[in-house]
């Protein structure tokens, strides 16, 4: 089977704060599973596209939800003319042909799915197809990674005590308030002092965390403030768009944060 | 004092027309204010003023009606003005003579006012209300009619009086001072029913704005009531406690929100620049005004470099004007505006010296010191040119910044120490309104974190069980009367609850040794049940073979085939946590004859079993118990938290319960609330265990609480909360259905089951 459409062909920007790509590196040497753990929005996503490309991988990502079972990560029998066929899941796909299978948010999915790893996160590296009575060795190529948020899942939904420590872990977090401005007018193209007032206002919003917000304002959501202000949008204007109005629907919060960026103005 | 005048007014200076005799005068008024009636209106009329001089109330009285009574036919109509008679005679019976001479006067004044008759036939209403319920503090409302009218409607006037009725019970001489705008609380509530921005509505708002900018959260409250004037009332800040007036008088709408954004805004850049306190020393009155000055505009202008923004905020509020007579208040103001507005140009000699000194490149602006050198030098200047200064009268202006005591180590000189303790612990009290205020707030994480240190701590410390209150936090309640809620009306106070055996507890599991095992049977089959296969599904893990087939026959038929053709799995597990709300007001000590002990005991071993079935399951579970004693001190004990284990301690405090007070449920539901909304679990539920009606000594509107409660357990429900409840009381049905719903409440008949039941009524609860 040919991955060519998921190899990532162009280097996606990304802008290393500490010295996770030389510990990703290193990980990937000994294939072994990562996982990511930092608030939505902080560019973990971003980096394990950045490592693909500069392991020169295929990746296949997974955005796991709540509904996602064990059978749409491995595959499942489907019907057609003759019969049934069976197809195999993005995880198997990534097993069998070697590539980065990167499963986003994986504690929304259910526990089932979760368990369904245990076999490849360990030094047997093999997926068993109960269904098809097959297993799966993995390709060498074959790395697992993972991504978790920490912040805002409640304690029911944690990954297995089982699944966590089968698993080296990089910590991610909004960049230093420098890094983050050079991120944001790389993104955007806006001048470097109006990323730095975009940091600046995100920090208001970063306060209010756990004071009825349940995170704070992330490096995207700035991002997207200052692409509506490389066209031609307020500061106003485009703060309330891109990190007030999405963030909360507490009037109260929304009119705090509000006067808030309008003192940081 | 208006009705006195009144009365002096025609007893001493008779109208120039008017005869002399009361009995003559009476007549001349009955025929000129007749000719305002026509057709029958006029006999009537005659005969209400005839009635009422035959009364007996004294001639004043029906001189009064005579006199006022027929301006009304021409403003509303000739019926306002007979029907008058009535309400007169009831305040002459009621009340005293005064007030019901000044009746007929104050009526015109708010028929002149509210010109519709519907509108004035409910504010006589409410007239007649306050009548029967505080008659002595009639007098003291009819002699502000004016002030009540233009600015209440009549629903509001009467939410104001009911509020003032409701707060003060039936206590003759708190009413008095409520209705004569003594008590601060009148002034308080009149504003909030005049729909005026308090502070109270934008707490929230103000004190994430704070979080916001500055990661600062300070506990804030309402100024203590003081006898100052509203108008000049500051922000005022001590010991890192943020006091804010009720509200700034002739603010409104979102001027009114500016003001106190601004206002907040400046007590922060306080809180974070003005690090150290002044010394008082030697400094002469006029040198603290101006050094505190100089210091708002020193954190001002740090907050500035800060936040830019605050500068729009702060501006529009300086309106001094660089003309006008050198009066030293004109003169601060002037200097004032000179610090942080740098487009303000002032002639004087003086401000433009105070500006130059305060924007000297030398100057370190995060050292407060600079503040008390150049207050020094300006206040000497200002003495050298014999300007008055009043400190009895200063207040600081603009009205956002705050009264800079804070600014101030006054030593001995004031017992400042003591007071300042005082409004500490006052604001512990209030401060964690805010059920998701977390950890950044000192006072926040001890009350949730450090709470069994801080409990032990305390049950060292103190002996009287009143400083024992750990929280204390105001919730609204609603009157069904005026069909909305009164924000910050009710006070749940936590005490820490008594200790008891807890070995009684481990007793009582033992002597229902039966119930036990049964209960342990049932958890069994609660915990652990059997995955459910579901067929015919369009989304699952496996193919539903049956299914497949039948699709694919309908396909080769030419049929759409059914695309629900999977199957999967279900395994039901327990995702709830419980709040116990336990009632241990003083009716819970009745003695119940069947089982010869009383209602508390049998709560207690319910409650223990139920407990126990609860820490088996797994479930997360809290216990607490309630009971009131009036509607500032509602006692609310956590028996066991949702972290905490249920374990010899929480036990213990189970069996430590005792039976007091009264029954304000609404209140306890609300704050049991606070703590079930924070539990993630799929369902969330609050059972209510209660023996009787919702009452409190400060009530006696039997209905008031029960509505109170109604209210709370909708909101609940809206919350996606369940709420249950078990009444222990026979007769119970009726409120209790009418508080929870009839689904949600079961009637215990023979409380001696009551162990029995409530843990198998948990298990049908949330099976």
């Amino acid at each position: 089977m040919n991955l060519d459409s998921y190899s990532i062909t162009s280097e996606p920007y990304y802008f290393p704060t500490h010295n996770e790509v030389q510990l990703f590196e290193a990980a990937y040497a000994s294939r072994m599973p990562m996982m990511l753990k930092g608030p939505t929005g902080c560019g973990k996503t971003r980096f394990v596209e950045y490592m693909a490309w500069k392991l020169q991988k295929p990746l296949i990502t997974v955005s796991c939800h709540e509904d996602m079972t064990a059978s749409d990560l491995v595959g499942r029998y489907l019907l057609d003319a003759e019969g049934t066929v069976w197809h195999d899941g993005p995880l198997t796909i990534a097993v069998r042909h070697g590539a980065m299978c990167y499963l986003d948010e994986i504690v929304e999915a259910r526990q089932d799915t979760s368990v369904v790893i245990h076999s490849l996160t360990d030094d047997r590296r093999i997926l068993s197809l109960e269904k098809k009575n097959e297993v799966v060795r993995a390709n060498q190529d074959f790395q697992i990674i993972i991504s978790y948020n920490p912040g805002y899942q409640s304690v029911l939904k944690d990954l297995k005590e089982s699944t966590k420590q089968r698993f080296g872990a990089i910590d991610f977090d909004y960049p230093s308030p420098e890094d983050e401005a050079k991120i944001i007018s790389h993104e955007s193209g806006i001048d470097d002092k109006t990323a730095a007032k975009l940091v600046y206002i995100s920090e208001r919003s970063r306060n209010l965390k756990g004071h009825g917000l349940d995170e704070g304002a992330s490096t995207r959501m700035l991002i997207y403030a200052a692409q509506l202000m490389a066209q031609g949008v307020s500061l106003q204007d485009a703060c309330e768009v891109a990190l007030v109005l999405p963030i909360t629907d507490d009037r109260d919060v929304r009119n705090a944060l509000s006067s808030a960026i309008t003192a940081c103005a | 004092m208006v009705a006195t005048a009144t009365r002096g007014k025609y007893a001493v200076q008779p109208h120039s027309q008017e005869p002399g005799s009361p009995d003559e005068r009476l007549v001349y008024l009955v025929d000129k204010g007749k000719l305002a009636f026509r057709g029958e209106y006029q006999a009537i009329w005659e005969s209400a003023c005839n009635k009422l001089a035959q009364a007996g109330y004294g001639a004043l009285i029906p001189l009064s009606y005579a006199r006022h009574s027929p301006k009304l036919v021409k403003i509303l109509n000739p019926e306002a003005a007979i029907n008058l008679s009535a309400s007169v005679s009831l305040a002459a019976i009621k009340v005293n003579r005064a007030a019901a001479e000044l009746l007929p006067k104050a009526a015109v004044i708010a028929a002149a006012e509210l010109k519709s008759s519907h509108s004035f036939s409910s504010w006589i209403a409410t007239v007649e209300e306050l009548i029967h319920h505080a008659p002595e503090s009639s007098l003291a409302v009819l002699e502000r009619t004016q002030k009540i009218v233009s600015t209440l409607t009549p629903d509001r006037f009467r939410s104001w009086v009911l509020a003032g009725l409701r707060s003060t019970g039936d206590d003759t001489l708190r009413q008095i001072q409520y209705f004569s705008f003594v008590d601060p609380e009148s002034e308080k509530w009149f504003l909030h029913e005049a729909g005026d921005v308090v502070f109270t509505n934008l707490e929230r708002k103000l004190k994430l704005y704070l979080i916001s900018l500055w990661n600062l959260c300070p506990p804030m409250r309402d100024l203590i009531a003081s006898s100052a004037p509203l108008s000049v009332r500051r922000i005022s800040i001590s010991n890192g406690v943020i006091q804010v007036p009720e509200v700034f008088p002739g603010f409104h709408d979102e001027q009114a929100e500016t003001i106190f954004r601004a206002g907040i805004a400046h007590a922060g850049a306080h809180l974070m620049y003005s690090t150290k306190k002044f010394v008082l020393g030697e400094l002469k009155p006029i040198q603290v005004a101006l050094v505190s000055l100089l210091e708002d505009a020193r954190v001002e202008y740090l907050a500035m470099q800060a936040f830019p923004g605050l500068g729009e905020l702060w501006l529009p509020f300086h309106t001094a004007k660089p003309s006008g007579p050198k009066l030293v208040p004109l003169l601060l103001s002037r200097l004032a505006r000179a610090l942080i507005d740098s487009g303000y140009r002032d002639g004087d000699g003086w401000v433009q010296k105070g500006r130059d000194m305060f924007f000297d490149p030398g100057n370190d602006f995060t050292d407060p010191a600079m503040c008390r050198r150049i207050g020094g030098l300006l206040g000497n200047d200002l003495g050298q040119l014999r300007a008055q200064f009043n400190s009895k009268t200063y207040v600081v202006e603009p009205p956002y910044r705050d009264d800079n005591m804070g600014l101030w180590d006054f030593g001995d000189r004031q017992g400042q120490e003591e007071s300042d303790e005082g409004i500490f612990i006052e604001a512990m009290r209030t401060s964690p309104q805010e059920s998701d205020d977390d950890s950044s707030s000192s006072q926040d994480s001890e009350q949730s974190d450090d709470r069994n240190e801080q409990q032990y701590s305390a049950r060292e410390s103190t002996d009287s069980e009143h400083r024992e209150s750990e929280v204390a936090v105001r919730y609204p309640e609603y009157d069904y009367l005026t069909g909305a809620e009164r924000p910050s009306w009710t006070c749940a106070v936590e005490y820490f609850p008594d200790f008891g055996d807890a070995l009684k507890i481990d007793r009582i599991l033992e002597k229902h040794s039966k119930l036990v095992n049964r209960i342990t049977n049932l958890i069994q089959s609660a915990k652990v049940s059997l995955p459910e296969r579901l067929h015919h599904q369009s989304v699952g893990e496996s193919l539903d073979l049956d299914a497949c087939i039948n699709a694919v026959i309908s396909r080769r038929m030419g049929e759409t085939p059914d695309p629900r053709i999977y199957s999967s799995t279900e395994r039901k597990h327990r995702d709830l946590s419980v709040l116990v709300l336990l009632d241990v007001s003083n009716s819970t000590n009745d003695k119940v004859q069947t089982a010869g002990t009383s209602i508390l005991e049998l709560e207690l071993q319910a409650t223990s079993l139920l407990a126990y079935a609860m820490s088996e399951l797994g479930d997360p579970f809290a216990i607490s118990a309630f009971c009131s004693d009036g509607k500032e001190d509602v006692h609310y004990y956590r028996i066991k938290n949702f972290d905490s284990p249920y374990d010899s301690s929480a036990r213990a405090y189970l069996a430590g319960l005792k039976g007091k007070l009264s029954t304000r449920m609404g209140t306890a539901m609300r704050h049991a609330t606070s703590d079930l909304i924070n539990q993630h679990t799929h369902r969330r539920l609050l059972l209510v265990v209660s023996d009787g009606e919702p009452s409190d000594i400060d009530v006696d509107d039997q209905l008031y609480l029960v509505e109170d409660a109604k209210k709370v357990a909708r909101s609940i429900s809206r919350l996606g909360i369940d709420t249950f409840c078990v009444g222990l009381d026979g007769s119970g049905d009726s409120y209790l259905h009418k508080i929870f719903g009839k689904k949600n409440v079961a009637v215990i008949d023979k409380l001696e089951r009551l162990p029995e039941r409530l843990p198998m009524l948990y298990f049908r609860l949330t099976a």
